[in-house]
């Protein structure tokens, strides 16, 4: 059963000799914990997919189904509902709020869906322990090195319990070792935690984390590839990193 | 990379006989689906090296089983194994299957040469996931250097997965030059088909 379903999914921008289309016709079902990577030269439609994935923008043509919701049946209230409980983003620049700390940032999206600051704050403890950050729970952001706060990212991402994360070039900022850490983190949010992760990149080492790549060219995909069974990638290895580099 | 220095280098630390050397090597490189090293180039090898006198039969232990001999590096073995080690190692030719397999492609027609690069780069993503399943069911307390080795393995995949990407996005330019030919043969008698037109 698939978490995510596509249908014909298309995005044109613009109108007339102008229009570009962005995404063309796009079928793809991601299932539940799996971990999907989409790959393909700039301007391949990859941003929009997530975009369109995550609500964040509306379809032309085809629609999104998330857990056997579509998203083009649901009111802005609704859909922002969705988005907050049932979507984590993940960005390439972390986009933290620089004076609040990593327990702060992380029971943000709590608080803005209305928990009462206690429980919101209970559940990112636990959320930052998870990732590896226990200690490093009153940083703020700039005490922090890229990889852990991209990690305080990924705990705020889920701290709403949400069955889809997306993440769009989340080692992008990062070096080759702190990339091998949120690459592997996602990997642990599939396997241990059973979310789906769908992440945008450009880089191959990074990609290989996935169970599958999709490959985009000109808005379609051209080529999925499936990588190994679904957790082959030791998970106390990932533990045993997280911990080695908290 | 040569069977002979590999040798060399185990004697150096201690006499052995050829099916230790052989396992002993195996376990340095990590198993047999690294470098499969034969026994039987082992024992030729060590006959050479013998001949050469850079290593010496110490002793021939008789127990249960086959005879074993047992070798030692000589000191004329440890100067060519020193020059070795303080050597660079070379990075080694291009020939490369899949450069050939594209160029063919290109001329021939035959496949539709995205595609080549589509199956290999699916192909190299597997081996670089695999890779990284097997490096992370090791322990860095105890196996870090074939930890080590499959790094560079996975250093290798991504270059060439890098590699296929600029490839497939020059593609179009590739395809509008003319494709690599032989020089045209200067002097040379004149084919017979020729000849008779």
């Amino acid at each position: 059963m698939s978490l995510i379903q596509t249908e014909n999914l298309t995005k044109i921008y613009g109108h007339g000799e102008t229009a570009v289309t962005a995404l063309d016709h796009v079928n793809l079902n991601v299932g539940a914990g799996e971990f999907v990577a989409v790959m393909g030269p700039s301007g391949c439609g990859k941003s929009t997919l997530l975009h369109l994935l995550g609500g964040l923008d509306k379809p032309t043509e085809g629609r999104v189904v998330i857990a056997g919701q579509s998203l083009a049946d649901l009111s802005d209230d609704a859909l922002a509902a969705i988005r907050r409980r049932q979507i984590g983003f993940v960005f390439q620049s972390y986009n933290l709020i620089p004076v609040l700390n990593a327990l702060e940032n992380a029971a943000l999206p709590l608080i803005l869906d209305g928990t009462p600051a206690p429980a919101a704050r209970a559940k990112a403890k636990e959320w930052l322990s998870k990732v590896g950050l226990a200690d490093r729970l009153g940083n703020r952001p700039d005490q922090l090195s890229g990889g852990q706060q991209q990690r305080v990212a990924i705990a705020r991402a889920l701290v709403a319990e949400p069955s889809l994360v997306l993440a769009d070039e989340p080692t992008g900022n990062l070096d080759w070792r702190a990339s091998d850490e949120i690459a592997a983190l996602l990997r642990q949010v599939a396997d241990a935690w059973g979310r789906s992760v769908v992440m945008v990149t450009h880089d191959p080492r990074i990609a290989a984390y996935a169970d599958r790549i999709i490959f985009l060219r000109d808005g379609r995909i051209v080529e999925e590839t499936h990588l190994g069974a679904q957790g082959t990638i030791s998970s106390d290895w990932v533990n045993g990193r997280l911990q080695a580099n908290s | 990379m040569s069977v002979r220095h590999a040798l060399l280098g185990l004697l150096a630390q201690r006499p052995r006989h050829g099916y230790e050397l052989r396992a002993a090597l195996e376990a340095m490189v990590g198993g047999e689906e690294n470098w499969d090293v034969k026994p039987a180039q082992v024992y030729t090898t060590l006959e050479r090296l013998a001949d050469a006198s850079l290593v010496t039969l110490e002793a021939i232990e008789k127990e249960a089983g086959p005879e074993k001999r047992v070798y030692a590096i000589t000191p004329a073995g440890q100067a060519v194994l020193r020059e070795w080690l303080a050597d660079g190692v070379e990075r080694g030719h291009q020939r490369d299957e899949f450069f050939i397999k594209l160029m063919l492609c290109l001329i021939s027609g035959e496949a539709d040469p995205y595609q080549v690069i589509q199956a290999q780069r699916a192909q190299l993503y597997r081996e670089l996931h695999a890779t990284m399943a097997q490096r992370s069911a090791l322990d860095p307390k105890r196996e870090l250097a074939k930890i080590l080795l499959l790094s560079k393995a996975e250093m290798h995949l991504e270059a060439e997965l890098r590699w296929l990407d600029i490839t497939e996005a020059r593609l179009d330019e590739v395809r509008r030059q003319p494709l690599p030919e032989p020089p045209a043969r200067p002097r040379g008698r004149p084919r017979k088909a020729l000849n008779r037109a």
